[in-house]
């Protein structure tokens, strides 16, 4: 009998306030490894009177406290690292590499919160008129949520919750339904902390969850990260009712591969950014555009060794590409090849129909599609699966112009050795996040990570001065005492 | 587990010599270099954990755990020297796979502590 997961709520663990359940599904074993709470608005609502009673105490809290409890949430997940890595394959079907690679990027993280005591620091000036001061400060908002995705479920979820807490705020998060148990972990991690109740608080569930979120008045502001659709409704519906909403979208990464490229060193950078996570990441390499005459190679290479990857489960060291995480997006990502095909576009390498043995999961080989053109779907609209597009273009302005025609502006990246090239890539491109020869532009913890166009919707970003924007209130104090 | 083809699979096959080794050393009742096994053991966790960089983690070639094989029932002189002449191949052969230059680093020290021994 496989467990149903609790909520955490007050610092306690909670059963939800339904009986329904939906399944926890391995993609590599398709076994059923956990059940998920369908959490409503009553469990919300518990969240946040939690929350809000957990905050009145915590903003007291003195800020280097906060922070020490940063110190020692980090070194629990370093003592539970290998834990953490595995529960994330099993729940998400990525590599084991790829999913201690996600925990060690939430991790630097929660060492940015660390330094939140030096980050909320502000300003101020003697003497703005005779014996008058002003100072700005900076106070904790209230009562933060975020709605995180599936496809890194331990590493999205840090980007906002040591940030929001270490400021002051409290918490409340709803990781996806589909990969809900490392937050179950991380929760317990907390729990072990023994921070006031109330200050972080966890809500298994979809939908209902979701909606309740978006609806509480109480709720200060909202951090989400999945689709375009969603997070256009998200901000649209959060905004309206009044919240600070970042909602970050889907992707169309663009790469440009210029003829002065190392083509070696290029593509296997690319072949990573295209197929890392069974590309299921906003910053996959979804299109490689090859320049003049670099296109012949890039294309030869990028075939010859993705055609090498090991697909398999990520619990076998040696598997260099997992699973995608359910049935519908295996039809998804399979659907989009064969629309591609009928629209006239070939395939070089597919990945579909692959078997991996032992296991009957959801695996997608990697696919490479060539002769596309800009208006194909293929082109234009995100596969979210390891499919990777090739075109032409004849010279460094048409390349831009083909990525600067995508509706999204998540990333982009550029593979050449000329400095010009990269200078006017990064200066015309219109992507949130640029690559120079580097094919998954992630920024660190300390750099906002960037998005533009239907890639994001709000105007301060995850991680970075931006999230300390994000999670406090500014007040400007003046004073005078002669 | 004969294809060493990404970062993680290099550092856990090392731990996995590395605790051969620590074995070894121990049947063999030196408790020095027993303890010198485990201490690399540790080193090597903390690698593959703190130096795995999710942004460049690209395909490894040409190294296979076949050519690293410890025949740990040889416990003469020669038998142990056969041992860590493999160990300071591997790392030899591994370090340079790596394209993260910590990782590198580590691998080279493990390697470098064979040198002495031999």
């Amino acid at each position: 009998m496989v467990k149903t997961l609790q909520n955490y709520i007050g610092g306690e663990w909670v059963d939800a306030s339904t009986d329904k359940t939906t399944p926890v599904i391995n993609p590599a074993t398709c076994d059923i490894i956990a059940e998920v709470p369908e959490s409503n608005a009553t469990d919300v609502d518990a969240a946040v009177q939690a929350a809000l009673e957990g905050f009145e105490e915590w903003r007291q809290t003195p800020i280097l406290s906060r922070a020490q409890y940063m110190s020692r949430l980090k070194t629990i997940c370093e003592d539970r690292f290998e834990e953490i890595s595995k529960t994330v394959v099993e729940e998400n079907g990525k590599t084991l590499d790829e999913a201690r690679g996600e925990i060690r990027r939430g991790i630097e993280s929660i060492d940015f919160a660390m330094g939140v005591p030096f980050l909320m620091r502000n300003d101020g000036l003697e003497d703005i008129s005779s014996g008058i001061d002003e100072t700005t400060i900076r106070q904790p908002a209230g009562v933060f949520a975020a709605i995180t995705p599936f496809n890194f479920p331990f590493m999205v979820p840090l980007w906002f919750l040591p940030t929001a807490i270490t400021c002051g705020n409290s918490f409340i998060l709803k990781p996806s339904p589909q990969t809900p148990i490392s937050m179950q972990i991380l929760y317990e991690i907390l729990d072990d902390l023994d921070l006031p109740e109330g200050v972080v608080n966890l809500v298994q569930g979809g939908i209902p969850a979701s909606e309740a979120i978006l609806e509480h008045p109480q709720i200060t502001g909202i951090s989400f990260v999945g689709s375009t659709p969603v997070a256009k409704l998200i901000y649209e519906k959060g905004t309206r009712a009044g919240k600070r909403v970042q909602a970050q979208g889907g992707a169309k990464n663009y790469i440009a591969v210029l003829p002065d490229a190392d083509i070696n060193a290029s593509v296997r950078n690319i072949l990573g950014a295209a197929y890392g996570c069974a590309g299921q990441r906003c910053l996959a390499a979804a299109v490689a555009v090859g320049v003049g005459d670099a296109y012949d190679g890039l294309r030869d290479n990028l075939v010859d060794l993705a055609s090498g990857l090991k697909v398999g489960y990520g619990l076998d060291e040696t598997t260099q590409m997992g699973t995608v995480v359910n049935d519908a997006a295996k039809e998804r990502i399979e659907r989009m090849i064969q629309n591609a095909v009928d629209a006239g576009a070939t395939i070089a390498l597919d990945g579909r129909g692959v078997k991996v043995e032992g296991y009957d999961g959801w695996f997608v080989g990697p696919t490479i599609i060539e002769n596309v053109t800009r208006d194909m779907e293929i082109a234009t609209e995100e596969v979210f699966g390891p499919v990777l597009a090739l075109m032409k273009a004849d010279d460094f302005d048409e390349a831009v112009d083909i990525v600067n025609n995508s509706h999204f502006g998540n990333a982009a990246s550029i593979f050449t050795s000329s400095g010009k090239y990269a200078r006017d890539f990064k200066y015309r491109v219109n992507a949130g996040n640029i690559g120079v020869n580097i094919g998954v532009a992630a920024p660190s913890a300390s750099f906002p990570f960037g998005g533009q166009k239907d890639s994001f919707f709000g105007d301060l970003h995850g991680q970075g001065m931006d999230s300390i924007e994000f999670y406090t209130e500014r007040k400007v104090v003046i004073e005078r005492w002669v | 587990m004969p294809l060493l083809n990404n970062f993680g699979a290099v550092f856990t096959f090392a731990i996995q010599l590395e605790d051969t080794l620590h074995d070894y050393y121990q049947t063999l009742d030196d408790s020095g270099a027993a303890q010198a096994a485990k201490k690399r053991i540790e080193k090597l966790e903390r690698a593959r954990r703190e130096y795995v960089v999710e942004i460049t983690l690209e395909p490894i070639e040409d190294l296979d755990s076949d050519d690293y094989v410890l025949d740990t029932s040889e416990t003469t002189e020669a038998g142990r020297a056969t041992i860590e002449d493999t160990m300071e191949r591997f790392y030899k052969d591994a370090a340079p796979k790596m394209n993260v230059r910590q990782a590198q680093r580590i691998l080279e020290k493990c390697g470098k502590q064979f040198e002495r021994t031999l």
